[in-house]
Formats: structure tokens, C-alpha cells, sequence
């Protein structure tokens, strides 16, 4: 579903972001990618979904070749794409249901169908009850399942999450988690954390990052930096 | 619609600013179109007026008329001649008074001169026809239009000349300000931005927002200004009435189509609103689409 092959990323000022990392994530894999600040690891998200474009080496994302100098097709590629960030990204001036309904919105989805898909998102987020509520209302582990159900929602096939669980307390963090844990295999997941309880105790696929580089790419690891 | 309504709410100065700034230019511009409009006419009328008219004397007879038109066509110089007896001329004034009985009662044939109405081949040949029918027996007054004619063309000219320069620095200010004013509102929803497109949103997505609230107000702009010029046109028009009297129609010739700019009428009106809801729509989409465009790339 996803290959780096020898992906380099220099950025302007000369600093190295990656340094020819190579890695293969099957469908439906979930991935912890962990590693320290300026490790790599936003930098391989963000090479993902195509805001950065690589300095040398292949990029392949659900058959596209995003890193060809030619890919124009940001859009299909980030359609099949959902974003958790750290910061939760949710629309202050929308309420819940206008936040999640965009990522329906913007592929176009029948109209008529939006207010039935956002429900069913909803519910799956336990937040059923908070769809007319604006953000500014919400605890920030309810934010953060706002920002989960928006990514999932229109059956995009990939999950990036950019420390999801950076800001939450480690109970509402495990509250994220069960809902990871509820896509887990119905999705391919990247998950970038520095939560090492989150990753020891979850005994997934870990990549570990340092300098630049992949260290370590452990079947059923654990956060060993 | 509704969507418009709320950005409008949330940036209202600046949807203020860009309102306040469209109607500015549409009221001036839909002003400079007008008035050129009927300059044009105008000059067009004046134009089409006979060159060199000849009044004769009362004691003139037609014979001696008839004689010197003879004269006149044959010299080559002439399009054409018409002749206006005193019979024709007093026709003529009774229409045009046809809502004064007083001033008709007071006129009779009699009193009107018989003229010609001639037609130069060409304008340099105008100086000498109007000095050779001064110098004839008979002829009381020869009328000679061409300078006012000249006068008319070389205001026309410069009226053109200026709207066009001015109407250019006028689109140019007017685009640049709503491009500053619109980047605002963009850079107030970059974040919104950056999420739609993280979540796979078109160009013609993200733009379509901007476009339509810019269109908004490009007509509303526009209805505005075009109301307030109609009221004064409602206003001015027994004032212009009396100052275009004798003057029955005032029209522009288009390619396929004759339109009457005077007296004022739903055509003309029809015609100005549509052009000036195109240029409010067409400037104001424009400079928002150059500002968001700015942003995307």
C-alpha cells in the first residue's frame, strides 16, 4: 500500500529531513513510526500526502507514483488519505457535524447522503450526541475524536496520524486508542508517536527513526530508541 | 447563499471595503458609459444634419431657387440638395410644436423661408459652396455647420480619449484594491484552506466560496449603482427634454442593431444594467480568483 524505496528529502537550507529510507507497509498494516523530534517521522507523513516532494528516491501510495516528477494527482491521492493531527486541525466557526461533513463535501459525496454518513461516523466516535456542538465546547479528547471521525469518514484507505495523543492525558489517550483499535485491520495505519506506553503495550509493527535515517523496523516491536 | 451571507458576517469590513469599492467604479463607469453613449448619438445626429443650409429671402421665387440648386448639382461637389418650401417648413415647425398651440397660432407659412439643404461630396468643398451662396441674389442667411461639427468630433475624441485612459486607471486601482482586500479574507481562512486540501478538495473547490461571494457582490455593486443613476436619469429627464427638443430620437449604430439612446428607454436601460452587472461580475470574480490564486500556488 505504501513503499519507500532509498526516499531522500533535503530541505532548502541544506538539513537533511530523510536520508534514503526504505520501508513497505501492507494493506490494512498498522504502523508505529516513533523515534525523537526532527527524527523524520512528520516528514515521512508529510511526503504522504504529498505537502513535500522527495529529493531523490520512489514513493508509491496505493499504486501511485507520487514521488514522478510529473504526479499531478494530488487530489486522488490525498482523497484516499485521512490526516489525524496533534493539534486536532477542527474548524472553529463549524460545528462538529459541518467538521466532519467536509471530508465528504470536498469528494463530492451526494448530498443527500452526507447527514446519514456523518451520523454513523459520529457514533462510531461515541460523540452522537454533540453533532449540533461547537469546538470550542469540546474537551480536547473530544476534539481529537472529532478530528478521527472526520479522517475516516469517505472510506479513505489510508490513516495517517501525526501524534494523535501528543496533547491528551494518557486516560483520554487510551480513548483514542480504542478507536484505533476499532479500524485496526480495516485500515492501513501510520501512527507517529512518542507514547511508549501506547506502542509497547500495543506489540504492533514499529519503524524507528533517528537522524534521518530508519534504524530499526521491528515486526512486533516496542519504543526502543 | 447562505454561505455567502455568513462569510459576509464574519469579515464584515472588509466585505464593506469591497462592496463600497465596486460600487464607486460601476456608479463612475455605468456614469462614463452613459454619458459617452450619448455623445456619440449626439455627434451621430449632428452628422446626419444637412452641411450648408441656404434660408432665401421672402421675395425669392422658386424658379430662382430651383436655378441655383440646377447650379449646384452640377458643379460635382454636391451629394445631394433638398428643398424646403414654405409649405414644408411650416409642416415641419408645426410638428415640432404640436404641444404649444400658442406659439402656433402665431406662425404662419408666409413668414417661414424656403431653404436647401445641401450635402457636400466632400467637407473641404463646404467653405466654398457656403461663400458661393452668400454672394447669390436672393439667399437671407447661410447656416454652415462644419465647424460645429469639427467641434463636436474633436470633444467627442478627447471625451473618449480621457474615459478611456481613466476607465483603464480605474479598472487597474479598482482590481489591486479588491486583490488586497480579498487576500485578507483569504489569509483569515489559510487554515481552512490547508485542511481542504489536505482532505483532497479541487482548486474549483477551495475558489468557489471566494467566486460566489465575489460575484455577490459584483451584482449587488451593480443593482445599486444602477438604481441611484435610473432615479437621476427620472429626475433629470423633463430638464433634458427641454434641452433636446427638436431633437426626436438620439441612437447609436451597432453592427446589427440601432440603439435608441433618446428619448430614454427600457432598451437602453435594459442594455446598461446587463453591461454593468457583466463588468461587476467579471471585475470582481477576477480579482478574487487572482488572490486566491496567489494563495493556492
Amino acid at each position: 500500500m505504501i513503499v519507500f524505496d532509498k526516499v531522500t528529502k533535503q530541505f532548502p537550507l541544506g538539513n537533511t529531513g530523510l536520508d534514503e529510507v526504505s520501508f513497505e507497509v501492507e494493506e490494512n498494516e498498522f504502523v508505529f513510526l516513533v523515534g525523537p523530534s526532527g527524527a523524520g517521522k512528520t516528514t515521512i507523513l508529510r511526503l504522504i500526502i504529498k505537502e513535500l516532494s522527495p529529493s531523490s528516491g520512489t514513493i508509491v501510495v496505493d499504486d501511485l507514483d507520487i514521488a514522478a516528477k510529473k504526479f499531478s494527482q494530488n487530489v486522488d491521492l490525498r482523497r484516499k488519505i485521512g490526516v489525524i493531527f496533534q493539534d486536532f486541525k477542527i474548524l472553529l466557526d463549524k460545528n462538529i457535524f459541518e467538521n466532519i461533513a467536509l471530508g465528504l463535501k470536498v469528494v463530492n459525496f451526494p448530498a443527500h447522503k452526507i447527514k446519514e454518513e456523518v451520523k454513523k461516523s459520529l457514533a462510531f466516535v461515541n460523540l452522537s450526541h454533540k453533532e449540533k456542538v461547537f469546538p470550542s465546547q469540546l474537551s480536547a479528547g473530544e476534539l481529537q475524536r472529532v478530528a478521527i471521525a472526520r479522517a475516516l469518514i469517505g472510506d479513505r484507505k489510508i490513516i495517517l496520524a501525526d501524534e494523535p495523543t501528543g496533547n491528551l492525558d494518557p486516560k483520554t489517550s487510551w480513548e483514542i486508542m480504542k478507536i484505533f483499535k476499532k479500524i485496526e485491520g480495516k485500515k492501513t495505519i501510520l501512527f507517529a508517536t512518542h507514547n511508549t506506553d501506547i506502542v509497547n503495550s500495543l506489540q504492533k509493527r514499529v519503524l524507528v527513526m533517528k537522524d534521518g535515517r530508519l534504524a530499526k523496523d521491528q515486526k512486533k516491536g516496542g519504543y526502543d530508541l | 447563499m447562505n454561505e455567502v451571507i455568513k462569510s459576509i458576517k464574519r469579515t464584515p469590513y472588509q466585505s464593506l471595503a469591497i462592496f463600497l469599492i465596486l460600487f464607486f467604479t460601476l456608479f463612475l463607469s455605468t456614469i462614463i458609459f452613459i454619458a459617452l453613449t450619448f455623445f456619440n448619438s449626439f455627434l451621430g445626429y449632428v452628422e446626419t444634419r444637412p452641411q450648408v443650409t441656404v434660408y432665401f429671402q421672402n421675395k425669392t421665387s422658386s424658379s430662382q431657387i430651383f436655378k441655383l440648386r440646377d447650379d449646384l448639382t452640377s458643379s460635382g461637389k454636391i451629394l445631394s440638395i433638398k428643398y424646403i418650401s414654405k409649405d414644408d417648413a411650416f409642416k415641419i415647425y408645426k410638428d415640432l410644436n404640436k404641444e404649444n398651440p400658442l406659439l402656433l397660432e402665431m406662425v404662419t407659412a408666409d413668414i417661414l423661408p424656403a431653404s436647401l439643404e445641401i450635402y457636400a461630396k466632400k467637407p473641404i468643398f463646404l467653405p466654398e459652396i457656403a461663400d458661393y451662396l452668400k454672394k447669390q441674389a436672393g439667399v437671407d442667411e447661410v447656416i454652415f455647420q462644419k465647424d460645429i461639427v469639427n467641434q463636436l468630433i474633436s470633444i467627442t475624441n478627447v471625451l473618449r480619449f480621457t474615459a478611456i485612459i481613466f476607465f483603464g486607471f480605474l479598472m487597474f486601482m479598482t482590481v489591486i484594491v479588491l486583490i488586497v482586500i480579498t487576500s485578507f479574507k483569504v489569509a483569515l481562512k489559510k487554515e481552512e484552506i490547508s485542511l481542504l486540501q489536505l482532505l483532497g478538495a479541487t482548486d474549483n473547490y477551495i475558489r468557489s466560496p471566494f467566486l460566489k461571494e465575489a460575484a455577490f457582490f459584483g451584482m449587488t455593486a451593480s443593482l445599486m449603482s444602477f438604481a441611484i443613476i435610473s432615479l437621476a436619469i427620472v429626475h433629470f429627464n423633463p430638464f433634458l427634454s427641454s434641452y433636446l427638443r427638436g431633437i426626436p430620437t438620439l441612437a447609436i449604430n451597432l453592427y446589427l442593431y440601432t440603439l435608441i439612446v433618446w428619448p430614454v428607454n427600457l432598451y437602453f436601460l435594459l442594455i446598461t444594467l446587463f453591461l454593468s452587472l457583466c463588468f461587476g461580475i467579471i471585475i470582481s470574480t477576477l480579482a478574487s480568483y487572482l488572490a486566491i490564486e496567489k494563495y493556492l500556488k
